[in-house]
């Protein structure tokens, strides 16, 4: 066991140090940090409320007072986008942990057990597979009703076919090696081959996996909520924002391009990141996501 | 020497001619864009503005409202009260319809007739019609089951046109779709589905015939894609310019507004049998509660005026004294803790997919926030908005209606008569004996002084009532080119375009 941690500590160190050369990946994360903590600290940033109307104040230009300028309702928009960080950084990571959790679970047994059960779990997935993950996912909230729990559980669906996939993958290139048949040798019961075993040493493509659907999963409950599915008025959401902003896009276009860069940006960090985890953990991988 | 200039001479002559001639034989066609596209061409169909707009150029009524809403004749040159329930009408002669019918009383019998039989959807606005006799070719007499007073602003409705027999049975399904056959200014020539409708000029039109050779009818659904379309020329004529391309189409050479107030109002329906809106001093307190002035402002931009009550005031029965809400949160606060709710309540606002009134229910939500009462706001897409607000789903909703007959019967019967409940127009699910005592009165009273007072009465008494916000009349605003003349908007939205004409 000592040796094992040893052995794990070096690959993290060198992981973490092959991360850090690449350039794009350290830019991609040094932003996604700052949006991490604008969204925190929200409140402490902005002096208004992302809510409260000020109507006689709408669609002003960027200025002193607001430096994106404000909304068809008067509110800041600068205010909004940082308390929209809040919420699509929130839906993203509570989607995608539900993927990942029941993805890499039917994942880990459908590659283990093989056999019928392989076969059942993953017809089901082929299932969901059969349709755009964005479909899917507006169909289960045209079915659930319009929301932003909602949205997390279809976005959270929508994205338990990659997880599964992947993690069957590696499941059936480990499950054969020497070490698994050694544990099943001394007779280790099959919950501890496999939590100790196989899943520790399946993780690297789903840590990728997890960062890029992450990018995925915002982009897609934007999608969401500009359709009017998702977030509802007067909640701050990049995309119903832009949805709600868009008939005034000729007369001031603040309201609806602020918003728009910052899904583009919180998107285009995750996956600069993604790829830089890449790279570094499994080069092999070139052309995951 | 002297042949050469000759030769030139007959040469640019030749030119000359040829391009006056081409010029004078050049077909000058108007293009106008709307909204949506027609559903029927039949005016005895679906009863739906972008239809009306597009059914007006080709058939006819007996009588028409002007562009100040003066009963003016049609295709009736004059008419007489013959006793209260008896009216004589004597029709122009010398009418064809475009298959070269002549048009005589029969034709006006078999329309009415028609209108009652199919039902058409607009059936109720001639309910009161009990028969149609005819006199002689070009007398008919229309019998009335009780004395009508707004009867003539009913026949002047785009949906008691007239048509053609033959061309009605000939044509079976397909007439008002590849067949429309009247006696209007246009002949119905081609419809595209989705894209466009086609009509040409009557040669031998009975009146003033139309001043340009073709009409072509645009359906354009996204406002500022319409806009766009009249600034890069591909309109002519744009209905409905949305406040916020009006703004930048002000400013933009070469381009004219037409801006009138309509007849359509906007309102907040409450559902008063459902708690807690069962309480007159909750519906006044958000009738106090809500910032109308804001909403004519910011979002209308000024494509609207706040109204006192239920009726717009180019309505004829419209009272000028009366006196609605004021934005007053102090006092809306006071009423609403009187009603036994002082810390507000949960409830929900519908709206449509409509882009403007999104932003009101979303003004409206921050309004009602005030006073403690959280509001949610639900989009409900269109095609079962009017079938849910009818069966009483609802606890708010905003709503317009257009008093089309520009009459206050027309504006006050089918919102607020407790006969009319649900689908008819009182989605507000309102019963009152004393408003309906009134409107029954109102629809027989003849005479026009003691029927205004009742309408005044009855106008005081729902605004009191308040089983709606009042909030506000309509603007339209119709954006041109600058060439474009002759151009005379009626008020209920369905404008006649023969005597358009390009400078």
């Amino acid at each position: 066991m000592e040796m094992d941690t040893s052995i794990q500590k070096s690959q993290t160190s060198r992981v973490l140090k092959q991360l850090f050369r690449n350039k794009r990946a350290v830019v991609g994360g040094i932003v996604l940090i700052m949006i991490v903590l604008m969204a925190v600290f929200a409140p402490y940033i902005s002096k208004y409320d992302p809510v409260k109307q000020d109507i006689r104040n709408r669609l002003q230009p960027p200025s002193k007072d607001h430096i994106f300028g404000t909304d068809q309702f008067g509110r800041d928009t600068f205010t909004r986008v940082i308390y929209g960080a809040r919420l699509s950084l929130r839906v993203g990571f509570t989607s995608i942990a539900i993927s990942l959790v029941i993805g890499s679970a039917l994942g880990l047994i459908a590659g283990y057990y093989g056999g019928i059960l392989d076969n059942v779990i993953m017809r089901f997935i082929d299932i969901l597979l059969a349709l755009p993950g964005f479909l899917l996912a507006l169909a289960i909230v045209a079915a659930l009703g319009p929301g932003l729990e909602n949205v997390v559980i279809a976005i959270g669906i929508s994205y338990i076919p990659s997880f599964a996939r992947m993690m069957r993958s590696s499941v059936l290139s480990i499950r054969e090696l020497d070490y698994v048949s050694a544990a099943e040798a001394v007779g280790a019961p099959d919950w501890r081959v496999i939590l100790l075993h196989i899943l520790p040493n399946s993780l690297n493509p789903i840590i990728v996996l997890t960062t890029l659907s992450l990018a995925g999963a915002i982009l897609s409950a934007a999608g969401l909520s500009f359709l009017g599915m998702g977030a509802q008025p007067p909640t701050p959401e990049w995309g119903s924002m832009i949805a709600a902003a868009r008939p005034f896009i000729r007369v001031s276009h603040w309201a609806v391009t602020v918003p728009g860069l910052a899904i583009f940006t919180t998107v285009m960090c995750l996956n600069l990141v993604g790829d830089g985890l890449r790279d570094a953990l499994d080069p092999r991988m070139k052309n995951v996501g | 020497m002297l042949r050469k200039p000759l030769l030139m001479f007959s040469f640019v002559f030749v030119l000359l001619a040829a391009v006056v001639s081409v010029g004078l034989a050049q077909p000058v066609t108007l293009t106008v864009a709307q909204g949506a596209d027609p559903v029927t061409l039949d005016p005895h169909g679906q009863n739906d503005q972008p239809s009306a707009r597009v059914r007006v150029q080709i058939f006819e009524t007996l009588v028409n409202h002007d562009a100040n809403l003066e009963i003016v004749p049609g295709l009736a040159r004059s008419w007489e009260q013959i006793d209260e329930t008896t009216w004589e009408f004597k029709l122009q002669e010398n009418v064809t319809f475009h298959n070269g019918d002549p048009f005589t009383a029969n034709d006006v019998t078999y329309s009415f007739e028609r209108i009652k039989t199919l039902p058409s959807p607009a059936a109720y606005l001639i309910e009161v019609v009990t028969d149609v006799e005819v006199v002689d070719d070009y007398t008919v007499r229309l019998k009335l089951e009780y004395p009508f007073a707004p009867i003539l602003a009913h026949l002047a409705h785009p949906s008691n046109a007239i048509v053609n027999q033959r061309s009605v049975e000939e044509a079976g399904d397909n007439f008002g779709s590849s067949v429309a056959v009247g006696t209007g200014p246009f002949i119905f020539e081609d419809w595209v589905s989705g894209s466009h409708v086609e009509l040409s000029k009557n040669v031998d039109y009975w009146g003033e015939p139309a001043k340009v050779d073709r009409l072509i009818i645009r359906s354009i659904p996204e406002n500022t894609v319409r806009a766009i379309e009249l600034e890069t020329g591909g309109a002519d004529i744009v209905y409905n310019v949305a406040p916020m391309d009006e703004l930048r189409l002000a400013g933009t050479p070469g381009i004219k507004l037409d801006k009138y107030e309509a007849l359509s109002t906007t309102y907040v329906g409450f559902n008063v049998q459902k708690a807690p809106f069962d309480n007159v001093l909750v519906r006044q307190a958000i009738n106090y509660a809500l910032d109308v002035e804001a909403a004519v402002d910011y979002i209308y931009t000024g494509q609207a005026a706040q109204i006192p009550g239920p009726l717009p005031p180019r309505v004829w029965g419209f009272d000028p004294d009366l006196e609605g809400y004021d934005f007053d949160i102090e006092k809306a606060k006071a009423l609403l803790a009187e009603a036994g709710y002082p810390d507000g309540f949960k409830t929900t606002i519908w709206t449509n997919d409509n882009p403007t009134r999104m932003e009101v229910a979303e003004l409206f939500q921050a309004n009602l926030a005030e006073i403690g009462i959280d509001v949610d706001i639900q989009i409900i897409p269109w095609a079962t908005y009017l079938a849910d607000t009818a069966a009483g789903k609802h606890d708010m909703f905003i709503l317009g209606w257009g008093t089309v007959t520009a009459d206050a019967d027309y504006g006050l019967y089918a919102l607020f008569h407790s006969s009319q409940i649900g689908d008819p127009g009182n989605r507000s699910f309102y019963a009152n004996d004393r408003v309906d005592e009134l409107l029954d009165l109102g629809r027989r009273e003849t005479d026009v002084e003691k029927r205004r007072a009742i309408y005044s009465e009855v106008q005081k008494l729902i605004i009191e009532e308040a089983p709606w916000a009042f909030l506000l009349v309509t603007s339209e605003v119709n954006g041109m080119q600058e060439n474009i003349e002759g151009f005379v908007p009626h008020p209920a939205g369905h404008h006649k375009l023969a005597s358009v004409y390009k400078k």
